[in-house]
């Protein structure tokens, strides 16, 4: 489904990721794990076409497309997500019409009717009660407003209605109390089957106690250096990022 | 008639004579025009030296030769509807057309005419208002206005009377290097309220300077609007001058899209304890177009409120100049007043001049002004391409976010409609995105 090839990323003439390898199928969740600055969310914001980074080699090909050449809606349009560390405040933008006008940009592109506006709200509202969101949210401007674990709320709520192939979940449990963590969790695991695939991108292993990944890797530097299974989050949680000869703040540094 | 440039002294003179000698006014009213004429000739066409026309050039205006139009018709489709019942006169060219307009019955004590029927009928009434507002004294093209105007609408609304349909002034100009200078005089005494729209189109190469004063009495209300959709080759240089005397409550809209050059300076006195002035603005400005805002507000007495709320739209290579200027008398205590000036560059050839300024008499104030323009923010246009919304859908998502605090501000409902159509129709001119709603 996803396929990333020796991908090499510059941010301002510094190399963020130097040479990814990875192939992720439909049905299943990756997870990334790293310390700060290892380069995490540089993937997560290439993949989902964020402009200020530059490829300097490798592919990405998204159920055997080119994904790089692609604009960001089209990405969106072909069935990728990105869940947001920090989610865009958007004043003056009812989060309602924000979502109408995403579904029916999605639907058209694959050649289906737009939703009416029953039909709309039939489905937000079986979404809504995934993610346990409040109605009220619908009719304020995108997250202006919002507390961080609201915030994170509506960016799986808007998962679960996009209805996307393939999710990239950026740091989504930073900054979630346990409660909330289970909700986002659970609005996840709800949108898990065959035809999907996910990557978890985190900075702990407590959020992959509720999403349980199939496969773990861990990025240092820019690179992958180590892949497993879930006990390899556990192993990560006793052991730290010390093993990998880590030189902290890299990538943060240098998009700073 | 012979076309005049503005800067040929000998033959606006003869132009001037030639027009009062056909008017056949009252003695009085011949000698505020021929004082209104020396104004303009002590103060001359504005060169970017002047302080208050520094980003404003008007040079190329003083090369043209305009001349008053001959009685054109016009079609009644190409006029702006309010589609709503409404008291409606229509000017074209400067000159009242009573088959365009339609005046319904109105209450007792109520009289909406053109300013030139009001000098035959209630030539008291005229005497008591017309030119007696201060304001607007530096302002050329006012005192163009004071010289030369033709007609323009005159409400009266004697004390409590409430006007209940909207009065709706529509100003068309056509073409080809015509001018015309209409004059508006609206008078509410104590008590009475009114809806007024004020409404500029038209087609072609024209220059219009139009002047409004309004007298707001005691605890009077009203809901004023200045809607400007010139042609885009059109120079509009007007300018409104309002008193508001105690407990009044005036809420003005101007909202400029048009034009290719468009002024409008408003003056605002609030001169009486307790007074209420909002205003509020929306200015759209496209490639090659000037809009211009020049807005003083004065607090005469006690216990003023005024906020100011000017938001402009800069797309292509366009410029916007914005001034403001509050200004808060010794014994204006307990003013409140704000001012902000925002400005949305939708291009990087796109120039806002913003002048914000307070001048503060009074020690027991509350004021505050700020200004700011930007880019849109593309963090927020990312995340909207994300969910896969379209360039230029989330672009014009952001500006009607950006915009539409102001439109919202609107309360007579059908012109607040025509002004959401207005700015989607300027920020998808391919007609193929929907209306954010």
């Amino acid at each position: 489904m996803l396929e990333i090839k020796n991908l090499h990323v510059s941010v301002e003439d510094r190399e963020i990721l130097n040479g990814i390898d990875l192939v992720i199928r439909s049905g299943e969740v990756h997870a990334i794990m790293g310390p700060n600055g290892s380069g995490k969310s540089t993937l997560a914001n290439v993949i989902a076409g964020r402009q200020g980074y530059e490829v300097t080699a490798g592919e990405i090909l998204f159920q055997g497309k080119n994904l790089l050449v692609m604009d960001p809606e089209d990405r969106a349009r072909e069935g990728l997500f990105l869940a947001f560390q920090y989610p865009v405040e958007i004043p003056g933008v009812n989060n309602l019409y924000f979502l109408k006008a995403a579904v029916n940009a999605v639907r058209k592109h694959r050649g289906e009717p737009e939703l009416d506006a029953m039909e709309f709200w039939d489905m937000i509202h079986r979404r809504m009660e995934l993610v346990k969101m409040d109605e009220s949210m619908l009719k304020r401007p995108v997250n202006e407003g919002f507390s961080g674990g609201e915030k994170k709320r509506n960016e799986i709520f808007q998962m679960a209605v996009l209805e996307p192939r393939f999710a990239v979940l950026d740091e989504t449990d930073s900054g979630l109390d346990i409660d909330a963590l289970k909700v986002v969790a659970d609005g996840v695991n709800a949108l898990r089957g065959a035809e999907r695939g996910f990557l978890v991108i985190t900075h702990y292993q407590r959020l992959l106690d509720y999403i349980v990944p199939d496969h773990v890797h861990v990025l240092v530097n820019g690179r992958i250096v180590r892949s497993g299974d879930k006990h390899l989050a556990l192993e990560l949680e006793a052991q730290g990022y010390a093993l990998y000869n880590t030189e902290p703040g890299r990538a943060r540094r240098a998009s700073a | 008639m012979a076309a005049v440039a503005l800067v040929d002294h000998d033959t606006r003179h003869r132009d001037f004579d030639d027009f009062v000698a056909r008017r056949r006014e009252p003695a009085a009213l011949l000698e505020r025009r021929r004082q209104a004429l020396e104004r303009f000739e002590s103060l001359g066409i504005p060169t970017p030296h002047w302080e208050s026309w520094r980003f404003t050039d008007v040079g190329a205006l003083a090369q043209l030769q305009f001349c008053r139009a001959a009685n054109i018709p016009v079609d009644a489709g190409v006029l702006p509807s309010l589609e709503a019942p409404c008291q409606r006169l229509v000017f074209v060219n400067g000159r009242f057309v009573p088959g365009l307009s339609r005046l319904d019955a109105l209450p007792g004590k109520a009289l909406i005419t053109t300013l030139g029927q009001a000098l035959l009928t209630h030539p008291e009434l005229v005497e008591a208002h017309l030119d007696r507002l201060p304001g607007l004294e530096d302002h050329p093209f006012a005192a163009l206005n004071g010289a030369f105007w033709e007609e323009g609408a005159f409400l009266y609304l004697a004390p409590g009377v409430v006007l209940e349909q909207p009065l709706h002034l529509v100003f068309y100009a056509t073409g080809a290097d015509t001018v015309n200078y209409p004059l508006n005089l609206l008078v509410l005494e104590e008590g009475a309220q009114a809806t007024l729209v004020e409404d500029f189109r038209g087609d072609g190469r024209y220059l219009v300077c139009p002047v409004t004063e309004i007298h707001v009495g005691v605890g009077a209300v009203l809901e004023h609007h200045k809607v400007q959709e010139e042609s885009l080759q059109a120079w509009h240089l007007g300018g409104v001058r309002l008193r508001q005397d105690r407990d009044s409550r005036v809420r003005a809209h101007l909202l400029s899209s048009g034009g290719l050059l468009a002024r409008t300076d408003l003056f605002a006195l609030l001169d009486g304890e307790g007074v209420e002035c909002d205003l509020n603005g929306l200015t759209l400005v496209g490639d090659g177009q000037l809009g211009d805002q020049h807005i003083r507000v004065e607090h005469a007495k006690p216990h003023g409120t005024s906020r100011q709320l000017f938001k402009g739209v800069l797309q292509g290579k366009s410029r916007l100049v914005f001034d403001g200027l509050i200004q808060v008398r010794q014994d204006a205590q307990k003013t409140n007043a704000s001012q902000n000036n925002r400005n949305l560059l939708l291009s990087r050839q796109a120039l806002a001049n913003s002048n914000p300024r307070l001048e503060i008499l009074a020690d027991d104030v509350k004021c505050n002004h700020g200004s700011s323009s930007g880019f849109l923010d593309p963090d927020a246009l990312f995340y909207l391409r994300s969910r896969g919304i379209g360039e230029s859908e989330a672009r014009a998502m952001l500006v009607y976010a950006f915009a539409n605090d102001s439109i919202e501000r609107i309360t007579l409902t059908p012109l607040r409609q025509r002004l959401e159509a207005l700015l989607t129709q300027r920020l998808c001119p391919a007609g193929g995105e929907r209306r954010p709603s």
